[in-house]
């Protein structure tokens, strides 16, 4: 079955900018796919690997600002007599810097912050989250701090000289973060499927057992971070090109908990449940806007995590997966068998 | 040197509340082994209840503070039991996501209800800083203060020298042989969250007279009683006590020789550092395995 | 790693070792040796140091002093998955597996030393890839197999009965391929006939060429299946021979019923 809804699923997706014709809904789907991309991402690391990453923003908003100052170019006084000039790049060079430089400090933190585990860790992703938001509000001559880095320069594909594409306008956006979506889907899914995912998986659930049968358990922790924030900066790269503006409030705490509940309330540990939550979430706040101020929404969304939590908490997607298994197992060593008879 | 001494006196005031914070969380992170994401909404709810019942009821300022306390209690009593009883014996992921829930859901709640718009509170005190020599210090910072030291001193009789204190430290050196030995684990986990949560409206209900009273107050200070409780070592409540002064001090020299808009990322960046050569913090009480 | 080992070369040999845990003595002066392709119990009453010198020997534990060495070399500061590379590996005393995956995953995840395909190749789908990832699985297959658990393969680990577990666990083991395997009470809570199945897969093991290194309280189990045991007692040896010699040894009668009775 799964190949198949896979396959007609993402014809429908590539079909609807030919069918919508409610631009502001497009608006809508492009910036819930980039948050989903940041859901995948967080997922490798939250679901897959178990670990409490709670500064996950962080990467997003790093891969947003490096984009946006690789691409506009920047001065830098380094000392009273040498500035720093870095002149504008092509867009498509910038975004991959970001991702660069996001997956970079997903290396450098991971090593860090896996000194410590459980609730220190979470403390202390949360700090590095926290610092890098003060660095961006405060480090001016870099960042603009609270005045924003504004006139950011659109995707523009190809190669200069011979042929350019500028994105402009909604539609090859869409595709866009559509084709990058799928792309982000497919690494956390071979990853996750192969025996580092393996790895992952297994120092989620017992670090002492596969520690002792040869698993190096700090390193793939490093592997999941360093994919995970290197995604999460592709996501940030591509808000900054879209949005074309980007300000230190990119690194609230709040945005990183709009992830944690995509990815907890879709399914933790499973493919497809960022992609679920990071859908609901992302349009949900549209369908509820005439009727609920913001506040309200917002305890909503907390109520609604955790009933979740209490009520289905593998998440919606591994819930209906189980359903959806149990109304169709009729052999004798099915698993819903084996369930009853403990 | 003048600016120095008041950058320390001002430390030494803010420390006494940062340590309330922290010695709350400090409690229930070490007794019940939760990363508690309500911490700073008690925090904003005790400022928002001296408010309610200062500003809007008229009361007494003294009596304001004391029902904010109470309420404070019957908050946290409320919160362990219908969010983290049922969850008793689940991972430390799951009850941490249950209480980002909460965060935001009362988070919100406070904004709907108070509105985004700053408050004040009107205090008692002359507003007459007090002037001693080179330094200068308001009289209901004083207070708070002085307020601050005694409600430490008061819970570190509690826990050490009652016989409640005695079950709270025996759930947190070993659960399962304390409930072996007549403890009962229930009451403990909900005396302690509700004791921590008291602690944090307290710290709210002190500092919301001395600053002002936003909805997302509780954000920062959240954030630092973390701080003080890595800082500290979980459980213990001389190490967030003196966790507090540190973090305050950090804070005051930071923002007052280096740069005032980093200031809460000094906290951060000392926790940091910290972790990486001593994780188990200054003042650990129990070595950590791994 | 060795090359060559003759059958009474000495696979593991424990030198010296001490673990002090602040004032506690856990472990003292604790020296023996086990051979090649023998099956070496440890015994001792509780609190002996058995798992402790388990958990120094295996990486989770370091030592006050004293070395441990596997075929020559020093595994002295390795961490966990690096003494399994060398080749040994340990279950635990409680039960462990990856309770959240199936039967053939659980196996599967064992077999991860024997895999060697690099991240960047697994993103990249490489065809070698895709090669190891079938023989890692037929080889899954095998195991499972061989321990009579692939009609459970697709059954969560968890929702196993007990013995079927502890019969997980043991496959796991070996699916990392040890040279040195290291049970701790690996049949305790399994009844009499799951404990005979048991001792029968372990002998089989040996025949196959891995020791074994077992901690164990069950009497029938140790001297049904052990070419040599090992006595702890206050972390230090007391006695080691044949089960049969160890049965009628009295250091090792007294050390069991207690300094008062014993008494002659």
């Amino acid at each position: 079955m799964s190949r198949w809804f896979t396959v007609a699923w993402v014809a429908f997706l590539f079909s609807i900018p030919i069918w919508m014709t409610d631009l502001y809904f497009l608006h809508i789907l492009i910036t819930t796919g980039i948050f989903t991309i940041a859901a995948i991402s967080l997922n490798l690391l939250l679901g897959y690997a178990g670990q409490l990453s709670l500064g996950h923003v962080a990467f997003f908003g790093i891969g947003a600002y490096t984009s946006a100052l690789v691409s506009l170019g920047f001065d830098l006084e380094i000392s009273d007599s040498y500035t720093l000039v870095f002149d504008p790049q092509p867009v498509w060079l910038a975004f991959v810097s970001g991702i660069f430089v996001s997956g970079l400090f997903g290396w450098f933190i991971g090593k860090i912050a896996f000194k410590v585990r459980g609730a220190y860790f979470v403390i202390v992703t949360i700090s590095f989250a926290e610092v890098v938001r003060l660095i961006s509000l405060n480090w001016i001559d870099l960042t603009e701090g609270p005045m924003a880095l504004n006139n950011i320069p659109p995707f523009t594909l190809g190669v200069p000289g011979l042929w350019e594409q500028t994105f402009y306008q909604k539609i090859p956006n869409y595709y866009l973060v559509l084709v990058i979506t799928i792309i982000a889907y497919i690494i956390v899914r071979r990853l996750v499927l192969s025996r580092a995912g393996r790895a992952m998986i297994a120092l989620r659930e017992n670090e002492a057992l596969a520690s002792s049968v040869g698993i190096d358990v700090t390193r793939y922790l490093i592997l999941a971070t360093i994919v995970a924030s290197a995604i999460a900066g592709a996501a940030g790269g591509l808000y900054t090109h879209y949005i074309r503006i980007v300000d230190p409030d990119i690194f609230l705490f709040i945005y990183t908990v709009t992830m944690v509940i995509m990815v907890v309330t879709g399914g933790k540990g499973s493919l497809a449940g960022p992609v679920v939550g990071g859908i609901i979430f992302g349009i949900l706040p549209e369908l509820l806007r005439e009727v609920a101020s913001p506040e309200v929404q917002w305890i909503i969304y907390g109520v609604f995590m955790i009933a979740i939590v209490f009520f289905l908490p593998k998440g919606i997607v591994p819930a209906l997966t189980a359903w959806w298994a149990d109304r169709f197992k009729s052999d004798g060593h099915g698993s819903k068998a084996v369930r009853d008879s403990r | 040197m003048a600016e120095f001494l008041q950058h320390c006196l001002n430390a030494l005031i803010l420390g006494g509340t940062y340590a309330l914070l922290g010695i709350g969380l400090t409690l229930i992170f070490g007794i019940m082994k939760v990363v508690n994401f309500t911490h700073g909404e008690l925090y904003t709810f005790g400022a928002y209840m001296v408010f309610f019942f200062v500003m809007v009821l008229g009361v007494n300022f003294f009596v304001g503070i004391a029902a904010a306390m109470i309420l404070g209690i019957v908050l946290g009593a409320l919160i362990e039991f219908v969010l983290l009883r049922p969850l008793r014996g689940a991972s430390i992921d799951t009850t941490m996501l249950v209480m980002i829930g909460a965060w935001i859901a009362l988070q919100n709640l406070e904004q709907f209800t108070w509105s985004g718009i700053a408050k004040s509170i009107d205090h008692p005190f002359p507003v007459e800083p007090l002037v001693l020599g080179p330094v200068s210090v308001s009289w209901i910072r004083i207070f708070v203060f002085l307020f601050a030291l005694t409600l430490i001193a008061g819970t570190y009789f509690l826990i050490n020298r009652t016989k409640l204190g005695k079950a709270m430290r025996a759930t947190f050196q070993d659960r399962d042989t304390a409930a072996l030995m007549g403890v009962n684990i229930n009451h403990i986990c909900t005396a302690t969250f509700a004791l921590g949560s008291s602690l944090a409206a307290a710290a709210g209900a002190l500092l919301g007279p001395v600053f002002i009273v936003m909805p997302t107050m509780g954000d920062g200070a959240a954030l630092k009683a973390f701080a003080i409780v890595i800082l500290g070592g979980l459980g213990s409540i001389i190490g967030a006590t003196v966790g507090g002064f540190i973090l305050a001090l950090v804070e005051e020299l930071g923002a007052g020789y280096i740069s005032s808009g980093y200031r809460d990322a000094m906290g951060f960046g000392l926790i940091i550092i910290i972790l990486v050569y001593k994780p188990t913090g200054l003042f650990a009480l129990k070595e950590r395995i791994g | 790693m060795n090359t060559t080992a003759t059958d009474s070369a000495p696979i593991l040999s424990i030198e010296n070792m001490a673990v002090h845990f602040g004032g506690l003595v856990a472990v003292s002066g604790l020296n023996f040796v086990v051979h090649e392709k023998k099956i070496v119990s440890l015994i001792g009453p509780n609190g002996a140091g058995k798992t402790t010198a388990f958990n120094v020997i295996t990486g989770f534990l370091k030592p006050t002093e004293g070395t441990v060495r596997h075929r020559g070399t020093s595994l002295n500061g390795l961490r966990p998955n690096e003494i399994a590379e060398r080749g040994v590996v340990r279950t635990f005393q409680k039960t462990s597996v990856f309770d959240g995956s199936t039967v053939y995953d659980n196996v599967l995840t064992g077999l991860h030393l024997r895999g060697k395909s690099r991240s960047w190749e697994i993103l990249l789908n490489l065809s070698r890839v895709r090669t190891e990832e079938r023989r890692l699985r037929e080889t899954a297959t095998e195991i499972l197999d061989l321990v009579g658990l692939l009609g459970r393969s697709r059954e969560l680990a968890s929702d196993l009965p007990y013995g079927e577990q502890r019969l997980l666990e043991v496959a796991v083991a070996l699916s990392a391929e040890p040279s040195l395997l290291l049970l701790d009470e690996p049949v305790s809570g399994m009844n009499p006939s799951e404990t005979e199945n048991f001792m029968e897969f372990v002998s089989r093991i040996r025949d196959r060429g891995t020791t074994i290194l077992l901690v164990e309280h069950d009497m029938r189990m140790v001297m049904g299946v052990s070419d040599r045991v090992i006595v702890l007692n206050q972390g230090t040896v007391i006695a080691e021979g044949t089960p049969t010699e160890i049965q009628h040894n009295p250091e090792v009668i007294r050390a069991y019923l207690g300094r008062g009775s014993a008494d002659a």
